[in-house]
């Protein structure tokens, strides 16, 4: 019992944790938070049923249609609502972020229909048996393609020049400025990122449970993951994800399935008003 | 101290004085608010009877909704807008209120009044708990504790109705104003109206008053109200309980209307959509509360009304208008929001003035 759940919600943790470090890169480079997350999460998965139930494409081909329909996606995004509100109101941002999920969710039903959709795929479907302990290789293929994932991303923003300019626009964008980065570029290539990782995560719930838009609530988990982990940490939104996920898991087989939307949000509670930073975060010093 | 005025915020002129054209508007509007509920009811005009089309495909029981979801936008602009504490969880002091119907009323058996009242005991307390993390966190951590206060609010209801009722959810019934029951539309519209009025111009005093104004100080610049005396952490517990506690009553309210609630009718969706409404109204605008509210609830019967008249429309529209009228008008209000925090952050009657100068702009030129 103990193991499975632990196995369980390491690997839906593993996802959750790819869809929260999309948001941290969006949020670290442009101080959106994106409550439309889930949404994108959503859009990634039915991007993916286009590609392979509708096109027909095979199956590589259709991931990277998928990933480069996410990409523009967020560049999209982030050049139609985000820039023209650049430096108002936070609840401005905020709010913008969920009326889009709600006209990604109203469009997406109007395309598709309200009923959900089968998401086929040739990824391993089998289960491996260790003991007691049942790993369906479905949840070992998202766990290790997300960690394969969080790893290059990680790489990616240590090790190359554009995540050096990244990193420099996120920490201060008149330096950067004035050091010849293009910002609106970096920003918008923190908008691809997050909506392709959120796309990727989409893709795996979809292929665990049934695409639908009911996938946002899911996506949205990103949310009180980041913050656990510390909203301006990269390290910090994976383990917040993957804390997420152990909670989900844990009070579901525990407490009872009614309780883990209380047991999260409870913790996130805690977090916020013991350690508002965060577990991994750096320690704000109040502004005046 | 104690006479330490605050003065960043000037006065407005005192209301203008009562011309015979202003009476004459005033006695107008009164009249056709009496009016309307008889008009929607018998969907005639001195007897001659009148199609859905012409009355907009309006009914009393969206009227009705809607003065009960303008509580909650006047409750809701009053926190947000107006003293600057952003809550995504307002939806749940909805459910606070109906949680304390369900008690008092539905079990207890106690009369609607008494209802009302410990509803809004009961949701200015879940006010000041659910406020008690803006003493220590700020911005965007403030947001989310207000989203985790939602998700527990839900989650205690949710427990409540499954231990002393069941799925169906919790029944309301028999409301009564002490003699007179509210069993026609028309008397809860009548009913709901005043309580709309009251609620209104006791915000609208209240803003006038040297808390209201210490409050508006607290929104634009809180060191600088800080400085002035105003002791920010007390108003904004206070902002919070008085808001929650309207609320609270709108939601006992709702309930009383629907005669059912289930912890499902406050989801975030629920919540988020006040939140569209002040948007749409205009940050800060009493009245625009009451405006966003009225677009908020009667626009999907108006666009249902003309899906009525399509008939032989091309497909696409059809297909919008008919097959997926819910998502249409979803879309259309997420667009509306969307554009109007883009174009005009004052809400609809900031873009219709915006429009208004730059058609006079073109025809000058």
């Amino acid at each position: 019992m103990f193991a499975q759940v632990l196995f369980s919600g390491f690997a839906l943790g593993s996802i959750y944790g790819l869809v929260a470090l999309g948001f941290a890169v969006v949020f670290k480079a442009t101080q959106v938070f994106n409550f439309a997350q889930g949404a994108l999460a959503v859009c990634g998965a039915y991007f993916a049923v286009t590609a392979i139930s509708i096109l027909g494409l095979p199956f590589p081909l259709a991931i990277l249609a998928m990933l480069a329909a996410s990409a523009l996606l967020g560049v999209i995004i982030h050049m139609t609502l985000i820039q023209p509100l650049s430096g108002r109101s936070m609840l401005a941002i905020i709010m913008v972020t969920i009326a889009l999920s709600i006209v990604i969710r109203a469009v997406i039903e109007i395309i598709y229909g309200p009923q959900g959709r089968v998401l086929s795929t040739p990824l391993p479907t089998g289960v491996f048996i260790v003991g007691d302990l049942r790993m369906p290789k479905l949840h070992l293929t998202a766990a290790a393609t997300s960690w394969v994932c969080m790893a290059a991303f990680g790489a990616f923003f240590r090790f190359t020049r554009v995540g050096l300019l990244m990193r420099a626009t996120a920490d201060r964008h008149e330096a950067a400025m004035a050091a010849g980065v293009n910002v609106n570029l970096m920003n918008r290539l923190a908008w691809a990122i997050g909506s392709v990782l959120a796309g990727i995560g989409g893709l795996f719930l979809g292929q665990l449970q049934i695409v639908s838009t009911e996938l946002e609530t899911i996506g949205l988990l990103a949310l009180p993951a980041v913050v656990i982990g510390g909203l301006q940490s990269i390290p910090g939104a994976i383990v917040g994800g993957l804390l997420v996920g152990m909670i989900e898991q844990f009070s579901s087989s525990y407490i009872s399935p009614k309780s883990t939307d209380i047991a999260i949000y409870g913790f996130l509670l805690l977090i916020l008003l013991f350690r508002p930073w965060g577990l991994l975060g750096d320690q704000e010093t109040g502004r005046v | 101290m104690t006479e330490a005025p605050i003065t960043a915020v000037p006065r407005r002129p005192m209301a203008k004085a009562w011309t015979a054209s202003r009476a004459i508007l005033a006695a107008l509007g009164i009249a056709a608010l009496i009016y309307l509920p008889f008009l929607l009811t018998e969907r005639a005009v001195f007897g001659v009877p009148l199609s859905n089309g012409m009355l907009l495909n309006l009914g009393i029981t969206q009227i009705n909704l809607m003065l009960i979801f303008m509580l909650g936008a006047l409750s809701l602009n009053f926190l947000t807008g107006c003293a600057g504490l952003i809550s995504i969880g307002h939806g749940a002091f909805y459910a606070v209120g109906a949680m304390t119907g369900a008690v008092v009323g539905t079990q207890w058996g106690l009369p609607l009044p008494v209802v009302l009242v410990a509803a809004a005991l009961v949701g200015a307390l879940a006010g000041v708990i659910a406020g008690l993390p803006s003493l220590r966190v700020r911005g965007l951590y403030f947001v989310l504790s207000t989203l985790a206060a939602h998700h527990i609010i839900i989650f205690i209801f949710q427990e409540y109705q499954f231990e002393f009722f069941d799925v169906a959810g919790v029944p309301y019934t028999n409301p009564a104003l002490g003699p007179m029951a509210l069993d026609t539309p028309i008397r809860w519209y009548f009913f709901l109206l005043v309580l709309v009025i009251a609620v209104y111009w006791g915000l609208s005093n209240i803003l006038k008053s040297r808390e209201g104004r210490a409050m508006r100080a607290m929104h634009d610049h809180e060191l600088a109200a800080t400085a002035m005396g105003a002791d920010v952490r007390i108003l904004r517990l206070k902002a919070f309980a008085l808001s929650s506690a309207i609320a609270a009553v709108a939601g006992a309210l709702y309930a009383y209307y629907l005669t059912n609630a289930t912890s499902e009718s406050f989801g975030i969706s629920f919540a988020i959509q006040f939140i569209a409404m002040i948007i749409i109204g205009g940050l800060g605008s009493l009245p625009g509360s009451l405006f966003g509210a009225a677009i908020w609830l009667l626009l999907p019967s108006l666009i249902s009304g003309l899906a009525a008249n399509v008939g032989d429309a091309p497909a696409l529209v059809r297909v919008l208008l008919v097959d997926n009228r819910a998502q249409f008008v979803q879309a259309l209000f997420g667009s509306l929001v969307i554009v109007l925090l883009i174009f005009a952050p004052g809400g609809l009657p900031d873009l219709s003035r915006k429009l208004g100068r730059l058609f006079a702009r073109e025809r000058g030129q």
